[in-house]
């Protein structure tokens, strides 16, 4: 049981974080960043290569990794469709997490590379006659204190301040004098960052990387920010943390087979959408972008 | 026309997706000046404030303001120089709380040593914002918006501040309040541009008031004009009308 909550709170704080990189630039951009997943795969990808030289080092590459690619994603491709309509600015998220795919392949070649990121998050810890993984214990702290870390940030710094309101309407943003690129581009600096982490505690997990490591968290971070109401930050971390636990719970009570676990959360996603069409923490109308 | 205007608006063209709304308008501010922009629905007004303020792409002219053609920079860069902009329909942050969006309009300053002073000033203008600082903005009524955003634009001290239609869907006291704050505004040196469709409102108080029709700035009057209905109602429809 013990193990159950455990493993509900970190996979909900995992998703959660995945969430709120996805967020993040939703927020400032109403741009759905497709390519998310793959600065999650960039990081795992930098994570293996570099652990040769130790831990601490390839977590620091891998982190700055993350962050770097989404900045190159704003500059070499968003800040240039500046102005253009959502579903080209969809699309061609899309066709950059394609290209950033088909680059690892390239790269990497298509089959998992393997790697040990830290022997001792596998290991358990009996606690009162239940076994708790190590990673799963890890895994909730480090993500609750990234939330917490970026509730903070969010909610009591002008920065975050700056960041809320652009997300919320960022044209009159502007017209107080808040620089959109610089919004923009730390928004994607923050979601490069959280990706990152989200690749470090995805790839302790399953222990290999391949082309499409980032895909399904990914997807299932995007439902996570519809269910917690597209537009709010903190309403996108909290969708990404219900998504996560329920998962995980889900798993846990109808065995490791994705059908039927995959079933339900959309099957209860849908009533959620159809209950609260906004999303839980949604605002009725989304204001257009710039 | 003055070549050292605080603000210099010189053939400026404006519009949407290729299609010009605002024809060729001059206009010129200078300090402490209330200028009027009325007419009626559909004139182009807030296109041309917008136009001026950045927010609303211009196709041809000049926007001088304090010796820099400001046409065709972001808002923000805009704002940052002192030239503020107050869209219609307010545009408060509602998930905010009302001292979080005065807040906001520090970005803008261009002082960044006399915050406190600013913000205290705010409460001194606006002694119900004072009252109301950790409510949501949302919660705020209508009129009490409207006075929320032209502070939210004030505490950046900008040198112009453009008010698009503050009085709309106020009640007729609270638009009085409003223009009350506006002649203060005036008396502290900050020159106000005002666009209302209710020109009985402006053409009284405002140093000169430009009557804009489809586009076109086709009159301009001053306040000793303000009852010659005839020329106003020539200005406004284009027509004469057959009243004596």
């Amino acid at each position: 049981m013990m193990q159950v909550i455990i493993d509900a709170l970190s996979n909900g704080g995992l998703y959660g974080l995945a969430a709120l990189g996805v967020g993040l630039v939703f927020g400032v951009m109403r741009l759905i960043n497709f390519a998310h997943g793959e600065l999650i795969t960039c990081a795992a990808y930098l994570l293996v290569v570099c652990l040769p030289w130790g831990l601490l080092p390839a977590i620091l590459i891998s982190l700055a990794a993350g962050t770097v690619l989404a900045l190159l994603l704003e500059l070499g491709v968003f800040s240039r469709l500046r102005g253009a309509d959502p579903a080209v600015l969809l699309i061609a998220s899309f066709g950059v997490s394609v290209l950033l795919q088909r680059a690892y392949e390239a790269i990497f070649s298509a089959f998992p590379r393997s790697g040990q990121a830290a022997a001792w998050l596998s290991e358990v810890w009996d606690v009162g006659g239940s076994q708790i993984s190590r990673g799963s214990v890890v895994t909730v702290v480090l993500t609750l204190a990234l939330l917490g870390g970026m509730k903070l940030a969010i909610e009591h710094t002008p920065a975050g301040l700056q960041l809320r309101a652009a997300s919320s309407d960022f044209k009159t943003a502007q017209l107080l004098g808040v620089r959109s690129s610089r919004v923009i581009a730390a928004a994607f600096a923050a979601s490069g960052l959280l990706a990152a982490v989200v690749g470090f505690i995805v790839f302790t997990q399953r222990g290999q990387v391949d082309p499409q490591f980032g895909v399904n968290i990914t997807i299932l971070a995007l439902v996570g920010t519809v269910i917690g109401g597209l537009g709010s930050l903190m309403g996108a971390a909290v969708g990404g943390m219900a998504v996560g636990a329920t998962i995980s719970v889900l798993s846990n009570a109808l065995g490791n087979d994705r059908i039927y676990t995959y079933s339900v959360l959309f099957l209860l996603v849908i009533v959620v959408l159809l209950v609260k069409p906004s999303g839980i923490f949604g605002q009725a109308t989304l204001k257009e972008r710039v | 026309m003055h070549s050292n205007s605080l603000l210099t608006v010189r053939g400026l063209t404006a519009g949407y997706s290729g299609l010009a709304v605002v024809f060729d308008a001059d206009l010129i501010v200078e300090p402490g000046e209330m200028v009027g922009i009325v007419g009626p629905n559909g004139a182009g007004k807030s296109t041309l404030l917008g136009a001026i303020g950045g927010a609303v792409k211009a196709t041809g002219g000049e926007v001088r303001f304090r010796d820099t053609n400001v046409l065709g920079m972001k808002p923000e860069s805009i704002v940052r120089r002192g030239l503020a902009l107050v869209p219609e329909g307010r545009h408060i942050f509602t998930d905010l709380t009302v001292a979080e969006n005065l807040q906001l309009g520090l970005t803008a300053r261009r002082d960044r040593s006399s915050r406190a002073q600013a913000m205290a000033a705010m409460a001194d203008l606006f002694p119900v914002l004072k009252t109301h600082a950790d409510h949501k903005a949302g919660h705020l009524s209508g009129g009490q918006q409207q006075q929320l955003a032209i502070a939210r634009a004030l505490v950046a001290e900008p040198d112009v501040i453009m008010l698009d239609e503050p009085s709309l869907g106020l009640a007729p006291t609270v638009v009085r309040d409003v223009f009350g704050v506006m002649a203060e505004i005036r008396a502290r040196g900050t020159a106000i541009v005002v666009v209302e469709q209710r020109a009985h409102l402006v053409i009284g108080t405002a140093t000169r008031t430009h009557v804009l029709r489809e586009g076109r700035i086709r009159d301009t009057l001053t306040p000793a004009e303000e009852n010659d209905e005839a020329r106003l109602a020539h200005a406004y429809f284009g027509t004469e009308l057959s009243t004596p």
